[in-house]
Formats: structure tokens, sequence, C-alpha cells
């Protein structure tokens, strides 16, 4: 049924495809259609909204003075309200700015999801990317809003910049005893490391099989002396079992989840949980010295 | 059977030329993306160093840290091209003819008070000055004093020369003579150049605004006016007038009702508050140490646990006491002597006229200050000084290893 859609669409869809031969070798050349429905419009609308204010709150703190903005932009900073305020809502130039720009970001994120949910199932596809992306999700989360909320205050979620994030990420390493201890963390890194392992062998092996018709999938899937054949029976001569076509995405999928989430319940841990991820190390006997800068 | 059965004549072998392009095209990518990538990262690397180097950031020392000077006051004058001052014809003129009718001193108050009766003795009050004063602020005798009468006091920045000596003498005495060391390491002394560096008035606000990076704004890490701004930082209990040049007072530790020196509550326990203020202001004023002495973090910290005073090994990291010790020296600047200091243009504004010390005052980007001075004669403790501190500030409690093991 929704195939069928699909293809009664088609013609009128395509009406508004472009061609970008630059795009050659990157990606397919093919841009266009756009859809863009209720979500789509919410997230374009919301994210365009938290830029404009992030950028007003920039202009704010140059004087409105482009050449300033241009030069200092990657340390300018929105930054969140001082601890004083709490949860509360703060004066626009002592955070409010960040309170309003992070607020559309979160409804611009959200609306993403759905937009990636509906579409999906509009198109006949069942919703994993939309899965895949509450993971992110859900880190974005704890970092802006529920560790934030799980100390009360605003001010432990990072500032809107470039050089915020960074700034961010070692001053919350920090404050908190240094993340490398937390065994959150250490189980996101993994996460991130497998990610990375993952994604090269899968890309390398689909490249490699190029000249026997990998990428034409389902196709050569099932013919025995093709690409998937050859790179099952590769990966079984250097390392003994490989993955099937299918299972390769799915590793691919936990993994790349597994980074984000563990790093969020991490995130969240810190603070109420342990506030101090080093002396965590020191009781649970995994910091190297241990006698020596243990207290 | 393959998929290619039944194309047309001459295809396979088109499609078959059309993957050798293919994979020629992955493989000059891959190589021109790794050249390029790690090209870029080298590329960037040297010359940030260069930069680094040219900007006179460049780390004196290994971390082996003996606490030795290792660019003295001349090579650094030598570096920045600032020639050094010498007393002029027309004043060892004029000493030659004083010095003549007075053998011992007239009217000489602090440096034989500090340093003991040798310097009753004319010419070696004029060795002194010659060696310290004029160098140091780059001046000839006749900037201070007036040259018929070197004991006259009428030119106002022999008053305000007098107070510095003062507040030399008492920060040396109390501060870099208690200073936590190891055993061995070499103890320096604050002379005038130690500071001054051959300019008289090198540390005011005018320069300050005009030179950021020399007070470790631009270019040191230092807050920028937004992260002040942003952060609620307040001077005095007031949000400033302008946020466009940090005030350095944030350098400066506070002591608590123990006289414990703490720089910032950064890392959190049980009862910290939330929020991530302090951890912002103490790592800027961290960075504004790291170009102000040339150093990295692991300098004075064990990295895996920034409050550690020891490393993983074990190892006494001596330049975070010291560094304590020193910043409790800057707060009792800030609070007791810069105030204090007579102002040779406008009395009445006296407080608003200086910068705020910092640690590039002195450092200028070395672990010890090229102006530290090798001087055999230590000053003493005297009981009542001329100026007395507004603010008593206790010696902080020192951090000393405290086992073999540390």
């Amino acid at each position: 049924m929704t195939t069928e859609v699909y293809r009664e669409s088609f013609e009128r869809r395509t009406k508004t495809v472009r061609y970008l031969r630059f795009l050659e070798g990157l990606a397919d050349t093919q841009v266009g259609p756009i859809f863009l429905g209720m979500w789509g419009t919410v997230a374009l609308f919301s994210y365009l909204l938290s830029a404009f204010i992030t950028a007003v709150g920039f202009g704010e703190q140059v004087g409105w003075n482009p050449i300033r903005f241009v030069r200092e932009l990657p340390v300018l900073t929105l930054y969140p309200p001082p601890p004083s305020y709490g949860l509360q809502l703060a004066p626009l130039q002592e955070g409010g700015y960040w309170q309003i720009a992070t607020f559309f970001l979160t409804v611009s994120l959200i609306a993403w999801t759905f937009r990636a949910w509906t579409r999906a199932v509009a198109n006949g596809l069942r919703p994993t990317v939309a899965i895949a992306f509450t993971a992110a999700l859900f880190l974005y989360a704890a970092i802006y809003i529920i560790h934030p909320i799980s100390v009360n205050s605003w001010n432990e979620a990072p500032g809107h910049g470039l050089a915020a994030l960074l700034l961010w990420t070692n001053h919350f390493s920090v404050k908190y005893g240094n993340f490398y201890y937390n065994p959150f963390h250490m189980v996101s890194i993994f996460g991130l490391l497998g990610s990375a392992v993952i994604l090269a062998m899968h890309g390398a092996t689909i490249l490699a099989t190029l000249a026997y018709n990998a990428h034409k999938e389902i196709d050569e899937i099932e013919k025995s002396d093709e690409g998937t054949h050859r790179a099952q029976l590769f990966w079984r001569w250097v390392m003994g079992f490989n993955a099937t076509a299918h299972s390769i995405h799915v590793w691919a999928l936990a993994f790349a989840s597994l980074t984000a989430i563990a790093g969020a319940i991490g995130v969240i841990a810190s603070g109420w949980l342990e506030p101090n991820w080093y002396l965590w190390g020191c009781r649970a006997g995994i910091t190297p010295g241990i006698q020596a800068a243990c207290p | 059977m393959t998929v290619h059965e039944g194309a047309p004549p001459g295809a396979v072998a088109k499609y078959d030329e059309r993957q050798r392009e293919i994979l020629r095209g992955e493989l000059v990518g891959l190589v021109a993306f790794t050249i390029l990538a790690l090209g870029g990262v080298i590329a960037l690397s040297m010359a940030f160093a260069g930069t680094r180097e040219m900007m006179g950031y460049r780390a004196e020392h290994t971390y082996n840290y003996a606490g030795v000077q290792t660019v003295n006051f001349q090579q650094y004058m030598e570096r920045i091209g600032r020639p050094i001052a010498q007393p002029s014809a027309e004043a060892l003129q004029a000493y030659s003819e004083w010095v003549a009718k007075n053998p011992r001193t007239v009217n000489v108050q602090v440096l034989n008070k500090y340093l003991g009766e040798k310097y009753n003795d004319t010419n070696n009050v004029f060795a002194y000055m010659s060696a310290y004063f004029t160098p140091g602020v780059g001046q000839s005798c006749e900037y201070c004093h007036n040259l018929q009468n070197f004991a006259d006091y009428s030119k106002p920045q022999k008053t305000v020369a007098k107070a510095m000596l003062i507040m030399q003498f008492e920060l040396q005495t109390k501060w870099i003579e208690n200073i936590p060391r190891p055993e061995g390491q070499p103890l320096y002394q604050i002379k005038c150049y130690t500071c001054h560096y051959g300019q008289a008035k090198f540390w005011n606000q005018e320069l300050k605004a005009s030179n950021p990076e020399l007070f470790g704004v631009a270019g040191g890490g230092n807050p920028t006016p937004y992260d002040m701004k942003n952060n609620g930082i307040t001077l005095n209990g007031k949000v400033p007038s302008s946020y466009e040049v940090v005030d350095d007072r944030y350098l400066a530790t506070r002591p608590d009702a123990e006289g414990n020196y703490n720089f910032y509550q950064v890392t959190a326990n049980k009862d910290t508050p939330a929020g991530l203020v302090d951890t912002y202001r103490n790592q800027y004023a961290m960075y504004h140490q790291n170009t102000a002495l040339g150093v990295g973090c692991d300098f004075c910290h064990y990295g895996g646990y920034f409050k550690s005073y020891v490393t993983a090994d074990g190892v006494f990291k001596w330049p975070k006491a010291q560094a304590r010790h020193m910043q409790a020296m800057m707060l009792d600047i800030a609070l007791n002597w810069f105030p204090q200091m007579p102002n040779v243009n406008d009395v009445t504004q006296a407080q608003n006229y200086y910068a705020q010390p910092n640690c590039y005052m002195c450092h200028r980007g070395y672990v010890v200050p090229p102006g530290a001075a090798e001087f055999p004669e230590t000053p003493v403790k005297v009981a009542d000084p001329e100026i007395k501190p507004l603010v008593e500030l206790p010696l902080p409690k020192p951090i000393l290893p405290t086992s073999a093991g540390r």
C-alpha cells in the first residue's frame, strides 16, 4: 500500500528535482524533492529562531560590530544564567538569551525526530533512524536539561558557541574530579571506538567489493561469487567469522547508540550520585599509583 | 553465472573500466585526504608553536623543576630590545661632588633599615641605586633626585620610589623568604626591575587598555569580557562598568577563616553549590598562569587529579605549593600595597591609577622571572615598617611533602 503511494506520486515529486554535478563522487547528484511538512516547519523555524537569538546575543557582546563578530566568533559564547538564578528565568543579558535559545533548540531537535519518524513511516520504512536519533537527543537532554535540573542550576549546562562546548567539556570534567574515571564515560568511549572500527570495516568492505556489485545490495547478495559473498569470505579468512549484511548494520547502530546513551547516563550521574569520579576510581581501585594521589 | 549475462556487446568491458576508474579515484582521494589532514595538523601545530616562540611564550624548562633562572634581566632586556639605563653624565658629576661632601649618607631611611649598616655609606647606596633603581625604572638619578641635594624629597617621584622600596623589602621578607621550596633550590630577590623591566610607569590602566596582551587578556586565555559578564562576575559586589579589560583581582586567592588560601572551589563534593562559574573563573586564571609562566598544566598539577599535590608516582609537585603561596602574595600586593602607593600625578586618584598585579607582571613567560635578582644580602624583617598593611594577611599554611614517599 505505502509502496503504491510512493509510486503514484513519483512523477509529481520528481518535477522539483535538481542535479548538482559538483556533488558527483561525494553524494548522489540528485537534490530534492524535499518534504517540509508540519514537523519540518516546526524544526526549521525553531532552529532558525534559536540561531537568531544566539546571533543577537553575540551581536550585543561585540557592540554590533561585524568585524569584531567575525574575528571573535570562535570564542563568542552565549552563557547560561549564573547559579544564583537556579532554574528560574533570567534577564536576557544574564542568561535569558541562552534559556530562550536552548528552548527553541530543544523544540527543533524534538520536531526533527518526529519528522524522521513520520517520513520513514510514510515511505514504508521502519522508523529506526528516528529511534537512533533519540540516542543523540538523550545525550543532548542529559547535558542541557536533565543534569542542570538535577543540580537545580541552568549554569551547569554548556554555553552556545564554538569554544563554549570545548570549555564546558573540560570544566565539567574538572568539576566532577576527572571524567575519564567515570565508568559510564568509559563505556561511552568504548562505544565511540567500536563505532569507528565498525564503520571503517564496513565502509572499507563495501568499497572493496564494488567491482563485484556489492553496491547493488539485494540483487547480488543472493548470488554467489559476487561482492557480499566475497566480503564475507574475506572476513572469515581474516578473523574467522563474519557479520551478515544485516547484522553489520545492527552492530553499527548499537555501538553508535551506546556512545550517546552511556555518555548521557554518565552526565546524569555526576553530582548527586558521584561528585568526584577520581575518588570513585580510588574507591574502585582503578587509579594508577593509588597510594600516592588518592587522598 | 554473473549479473553481466545478456549485457550488450562491449558493456562489460566498459563497466570494468569504469570500476577501475572508481577505484583509482578512491585511492587518490584517500591518499590526498590523509596527506591534507595530517599535513594540515602538522602545519598548524608548527605555525602555532612558531608564533608562541616569537611571542616569547616558549617554555624555558623541562618539567624537572629546579627553580633556576634561565633568562636573566640583561638577557630579557636584550630580547625585547629595550636598552638598560645608566646614570647620566650630569648626574655622575653631581654625585661625585655630593659624595665628596657626604661620605656618610644623609637622610637614607630604608636601605639601612632593611639591609644594615653598610648602607650608611654613600658609595654603597650609590652602587645599589645604579645597579637596581636606574636599570629598573629606566631613568637616571635626576628622575627622583634633586641633583644639588640628593637627600632632598622635593620631587614626588622620590616619595613614590621610597614607598616602592619598602614594599619590595616587605614582600621579600614576608613572602619570598617563606616560600615552600625543595632543599637546594635557589631563592631570588625582588628588585625594581623584577616588575618594572626598565619602565618607570609600566602597569597603569592606560597601558593595560592599550596592551591587553601584556596583561594576559588577549592570547593569554584570561576571561573575555563576555565570560565575566555572562557569568555574573562582580567587582566588590557591583557589576563592573566595563568588561573591556579583565580585572586581574580575580587571579588572587582568598584566605578562609582558618587561614587556608583556596583558589576557588573547583572540584565538587557533596555540599558544593551548583554551577560552573567558579570552575570557569578558576580555569581562566589557570590559563593566564600557563601563559605567564610559559608552562603547561602538568608543571604544577598531576593531570589525573588536579587537586592532588602528588603525582601517581608520588612525586611532590613543589610548583603547585609555590603557586599557591605566590597567589597569596599577589593578593597582598593588590589589597595592601598598590592602594597605598603614592602617585606622582594625582594622589587622590591613586587607587584607580594602577592595574591589578598578575603573574605576567613579573614572570613574563618564564618560570623564574627574568627580573628576579641574585642578591647576596638578605633583608631583615623590621618591626615597624613605615607603611603597614591595611589588612593583615596570614601566611598560607605551607603544603609540604608529608612522607618520605612524597
